[in-house]
Order: C-alpha cells, then structure tokens, then sequence
C-alpha cells in the first residue's frame, strides 16, 4: 500500500504562514492524511526534508515577493506533477499586493528612514501569475474542509468540486439579516466566491471579500448599489480595495473616488 | 588561510514559523560570526497601513502572521481605542482576554509538542512521533484544537478573527457555548499534568545558559495575566507602556537587513514564557503554580532551552484560567451583541500585550477623519534576535570547549534547539523587511 502513497510537498512563499497553519489546524485529520500522504518536504513542520526529489502533488501558499520567491516558486513547479494555489495569496495577490502601485521604494522609506538600496523586493503578485497550477483553492486563510475534500479528489484521482456561488448566495441560505439592504454598509458578499458559510455576515459584519472574486462579479452594479443608498463613493472604495483593489481601480472607481475628495 | 576555517550553514530552519536559516563561522576555536538569516520577504504592513480608516486596521494586521492572528487583533484594537478613549466593557475585555488565551493554547501546544519536543525525543517530526507516542500526541492535537475552539467561538474564525470590532463583538458567543467550551477546558486539565509530568523526567541541555535580562508587562491585576499596565525588566526598571520606544531601542545592522532591539544600555534581552514566569510567576495558581513547582523546582534559571517547559506551564495556566473566564462571563446576562458608541477623534494611541512569544507593542496615529497617519508594530521575535544570536554563540563556545563540537550535525541540532528554543515568529518579526540569506 505505501507504495501507492503520492509524495507530498508544501511550501511557503512570502506570507503569514496562514494556509500551512489551517493544515496543521486539520488536528483530527493530520495524523490520517499522514497515513495516506507521504510528506517528504515541508518545512514548516518537520526536519529533514528533502529538498529535491519528485513530488505527485506541491501546495504552494503566499505572494512572490522576492526574486528568490520566484526562484523557488520555479523549482517546485519543475518538480510537481500536480501544483496547487492555496490561499488568496497564491491565487489573486491578497493584502501585500493591496498597493502595489506604489513604487517599493517609497514603502521602505517609510518604514526604515534610510536609504535601503540593499534590499530585494519586488512587488507582490500571486504565484499564479509566474506558472500555470492544476488546481487553486482560495481563501484567506482556505477553509480546512475545502483543503481535505481537495486532498480526497486528488487522492481519488479526480477534481474536487467547490462551490462557484458567491458569499451572498450562502448568507441567504443562512436567512441572515442583509448588511447592505438593513445596515447600509459596503458589504462584498455578491462579489465574492462562497465556500465560507458566508462567515462574517454570520457573525454581523459585512464581507470584505477575502475569498477572492466570484467568476464574472458585477462590480458596476454593486457599486451603483451602494451608491444609490447614499454611501460615499470613498466609503465604497475603502471597503471594496482590500482583496479586490486592481478591479475597482479599472472600473472607473477611482476617478469617482477623486470626484468625490475634491466635493 | 594559516588557520583552519569552517562555516556552519542551516540554510532553512525546520520547525519554526516562516522562513529563516543560521550562519555561523568558526576560525580554529574561536567563533567569528554568528548570524540568524531571515528571507522571508516584505510586505510593508506599516506602510500599507497608511491613509486607511482605523476600522479596516484590525481585518489587515491580524494577517501580518496566522499564528498570532489573535494577538496582532487585540493589540491594534487595544492602541485604537486607546486613541479614540474608547473604554472596553467588562464583557469585551473579558472576551478579548479569552480570546488571547485560546491563542495561547494552541500556539504553545503547537510549540512545545510539534516543534520542539522532537527534539528532545530524538524525532523529526510530530508525525514520525506519532509511531512511538500515540497517546500523547493525540492528546496534543486535541489541546491545540481547544485551543482554536476558543479563538473559533470568540473571534468567528480559528485564523484571522472577523467577529472583533472597535469597540465591542459582532456577535457574542450564547451561554450554552460557553459552558460547552468551560467543561472541555476543565477535562483537559488532568491529560496535560501528566504532561508536565512526563517533562519533568526528560534532561535539559546547559550549553546554551547564561545570565540574561528578561523583559514583561506588570500585570493589570495582581495576578499572572497576559495584559499589563507597565513595562518591567528583571532588573527591577518599570516604564509607563506609551514610552515604548525609549525602552525597545531599536537598530539596524550590517550583517542582517533586520530592525533588532536592544535595552538603552545596550544589553539584550529576553521576551516570551521565560521572561513572564521570571518576573511573575509567583503570581501563578491552582494548577499552574503545581506545574511551576514540578518544571522549576529552584525558580526560573537563565537556560532559553527552559522555555519550551516554561511554554507548558503557561500552557497549564491558559487552560485553567480560560475556564474561569468562561465561567465569569456566564455570570454576565446573555446577549446577541456588544459594542459601544464612540466618536471619531484624532489622537494617538498605544496597545502592549503579552503574546505566545513575548510583548507585543502596536501604536497608531489616527487624523480627525479617523484615517491612519502612521503605524508602528514591534513584534517579540524582532526582540528576540539579538539575544538569539547571543545565545547561539555561546552555545556554539560551550560546545568547542567541550570537545563535542567537531561534528557539524550535532553541531546543527544544537544550534536548531536554541533558535527553535524561542519560537521564533519569522512571518511577524519580517512583516516590513528582508533579510539576505548567508553568504560565505
């Protein structure tokens, strides 16, 4: 049996170690994908690792931040048969590409006061954006139930199925109240791919879109939505830049934005 | 070269949070370089920060590092009320505390049992464990479970909370919960003594002791808590929390791309179990003080490798006193929601907890239109650093001395207990900066 066991690899890129963490979170599990997987490189958890042999499946997490995360990210991706993304950062950019439009020069300006000509650093960008994946799993961090059905399909051999409808979809099964329709706030629950149980709107509290986009999201009428009920057009853009800054950017948001500091 | 040279390289340290490596050169017997490397890369928290409304703060910096979610969130939500004179209910403060607790609970259970007991068993891994001590480590994920459980019911979410707020809770948990998660709190204490137990019969190496200065915050009540009121070091000093800066001196150096820290003496120090149990252990009861007794017999002694059992007793601590809060808080009439009303002020304000790994220190200065003018974040691993550093060059002069530094991979495990010793949080102690990997 052991010599069927695919071997397993993950792997962090820059990040908060957040998706390698909701593995390990998998307590009841660990011990059982231990026994189907064999584990032969993560760091994070184990020493001796070996660092260069064949795997079957790499999951690799966080954003390329520097030249040797590509370096990295590069060597994985020769030696993984199937590659997966997991976490909004391996798969849309997530928070540390929140502002890449501003130059990394004057980012480290601000925090070290000096010239900092010896530090490499690129913008951040998902690892998606440098090699193609088999599979991509968001989440910020993944849900640890999506990461062990993925585990069971590509054990089985097949592709997992997860949910394509938005947040907004899963709220209403829950029968929460709307936090646009009863609170006015900037909630992005119809924008964003479900899989969560629509956490936060459960818990009170608009959805900030951690999950990344819902396949073919309608900005345009979540922003004349929420527009339309008298929410700034600041407000809208405060709220909608966290996860999803380089779309609202392209829909004519920003111009609205500066419109509306210049009243 | 007329004298023998060699270059000790860990290129990639196992078991710890993020990504970092060792360095270290030795010319005859003599160590001329010890080196922690950190290349985890930047993303500039602090920066980013910058113009954002002081209500979006929380939902970004929790994600500075997953492990310490819950410590970054109540931190940041500390220094902002503190700016705005936001005053925490009793119920807000009591839940944020056991919110803390439950991430102290599972970041130790993770620490002591994954990642550094191992080494200490002879194992690479806590599943290669798993073969010879099932029991045991079925016992541990169970612990590091209860632990998300509590950071789960309080903060919506095991990793990054979404239900803490300014101010209050979105949704508070309903008493049935509470007195669920009470009773699993209270069974758990039993299995994790004989823990404690079991620790006290395992040897702990000297070579890496020597005398250090331990730095905490003096509890906000005469008992061992994880919030404070002032910055203590064990050379008796205490310094009013808002003068941070002029006590955690921070600097730059050649050999690392890093902030380090030092005392305005210059000295290093110690944050995290060791430090708290030094200055205050004697505040510990029930349980904690039999664990402390049983784990430091003749009180804490300046050896890092202790931190691992101080880590447990802190562990014991957690379970017992979460209980009690769960029990406080059922005292206290059931609600759906807590927050309390605020107006929006400039001001600044400053937000110190004890952490898993040490203090932890976040300020922010908000403008009239509640926007973030700037942002400071020192994390207990960037504290930590120099006095790893130092410690893993003394272990590296014990061993040489000892004869019993000749080979290299005894030489690496050595050096990987002292640096795994502190628990060291890569992801929080590089949230604004890299650090250059070795080179020879």
């Amino acid at each position: 049996m052991t010599a069927s066991k695919p071997k397993v690899g993950i792997f962090g890129l820059t990040g908060c170690a957040g998706d390698q963490l909701q593995i390990l979170n998998c307590e009841d599990q660990l011990l059982r994908l231990a026994e189907r997987l064999d584990i032969v490189d993560w760091v994070m958890a184990r020493s001796n690792n070996d660092h260069t042999c064949r795997l079957d499946v790499a999951f690799v997490e966080g954003v390329v931040a520097t030249e040797r995360d590509l370096e990295t990210l590069k060597e994985i991706r020769a030696r993984a048969t199937t590659l997966v993304a997991i976490g909004t950062c391996a798969v849309w950019g997530g928070l540390p590409a929140m502002h890449n439009e501003i130059p990394r020069e004057v980012l480290q300006r601000e925090v070290y006061h000096r010239d900092t000509a010896f530090l490499d650093t690129v913008e951040a960008r998902p690892a998606t954006h440098f090699v193609p994946f088999e599979l991509q799993l968001p989440g910020c961090p993944i849900e640890r139930e999506e990461f062990l059905k993925l585990v069971n399909a590509v054990l089985l051999g097949s592709r997992p199925e997860l949910p394509t409808v938005p947040v907004c979809w899963e709220c209403k099964t829950k029968e929460n109240i709307c936090r646009v329709v009863h609170f006015g706030e900037v909630c992005c629950g119809s924008m964003t791919r479900g899989g969560c149980g629509a956490r936060c709107p459960s818990h009170g509290v608009a959805c900030a879109g951690c999950r990344g986009p819902v396949e073919e999201p309608n900005y345009d009428a979540n922003i004349t939505m929420f527009a339309d009920r008298g929410i700034s057009w600041v407000e809208i853009a405060r709220r909608m830049s966290h996860f999803s800054a380089p779309v609202w950017m392209t829909h004519g948001l920003e111009k609205e934005v500066q419109r509306g500091r210049q009243r | 070269m007329a004298v023998s040279g060699r270059n000790i390289v860990i290129p990639h340290l196992g078991r710890v949070e993020g990504h970092g490596g060792i360095f270290v050169k030795i010319v005859g017997n003599a160590v001329q370089e010890v080196n922690m490397d950190i290349f985890e890369g930047s993303r500039y928290y602090e920066a980013l920060l910058k113009g954002k409304h002081f209500l979006d703060v929380q939902g970004i910096i929790t994600r500075v590092c997953a492990i310490c979610s819950a410590s970054h969130t109540v931190a940041a939500l500390t220094a902002i009320e503190n700016a705005l004179g936001v005053e925490q209910t009793e119920r807000v403060h009591a839940l944020r505390g056991l919110m803390l607790l439950g991430g102290t609970i599972e970041s130790h259970a993770l620490h002591v049992f994954a990642l550094a007991l191992p080494d200490f068993l002879g194992f690479d891994s806590v599943i290669s464990m798993a073969a010879s001590y099932p029991q045991e480590v079925a016992f541990a994920l169970r612990l590091k479970q209860l632990g998300n459980q509590v950071q789960g019911l309080v903060g919506g979410r095991a990793v990054h909370p979404v239900n803490t707020l300014v101010g209050g809770f979105g949704r508070l948990p309903r008493h049935r919960e509470l007195e669920g998660l009470r009773r699993e709190l209270v069974a758990a204490l039993d299995p994790l003594m004989r823990f404690v137990d079991l620790a006290a019969t395992i040897p702990v190496p000297e070579w890496a002791a020597q005398p250090t200065v331990y730095l905490a915050l003096r509890p906000y009540t005469d008992a061992f808590r994880f919030r404070g009121r002032s910055i203590c070091t064990s050379r008796g000093e205490e310094y009013p929390i808002e003068s941070y800066r002029d006590v955690v001196r921070e600097y730059t150096v050649e050999h690392s791309h890093a902030k380090f820290s030092a005392l305005a003496s210059g000295e290093t120090y110690m944050v995290g179990s060791l430090a708290r149990l030094k200055l205050w252990g004697d505040l510990l009861r029930g349980r904690a003080a039999e664990a402390m007794a049983k784990l430091f017999p003749s009180g804490v002694v300046d050896n890092i490798l202790l931190n691992n059992w101080a880590q447990l007793v802190e562990l014991v601590h957690a379970v017992e006193h979460a209980a009690e809060v769960c029990e406080d808080l059922l005292g206290l009439p059931e609600a759906d929601r807590e927050m309390v009303a605020y107006q929006v002020r400039a001001g600044r304000g400053v937000g110190a907890i004890e952490v898993p790994r040490g203090t932890l220190f976040h300020e922010y200065e908000i403008d009239a239109e509640g926007r973030i003018v700037s942002a400071n974040v020192i994390t207990p691993t960037a504290q930590n650093l120099a006095n790893t550093e130092r410690d893993l060059r003394t272990a590296v002069e014990h061993l040489l001395a000892a004869r019993q530094g000749d080979n290299d991979a005894t030489l690496k495990l050595n050096l990987e207990m002292v640096a795994r010793a502190y628990d060291p949080c890569i992801s929080c102690s590089v949230h604004l900066t890299r650090l250059s990997p070795a080179a020879d």
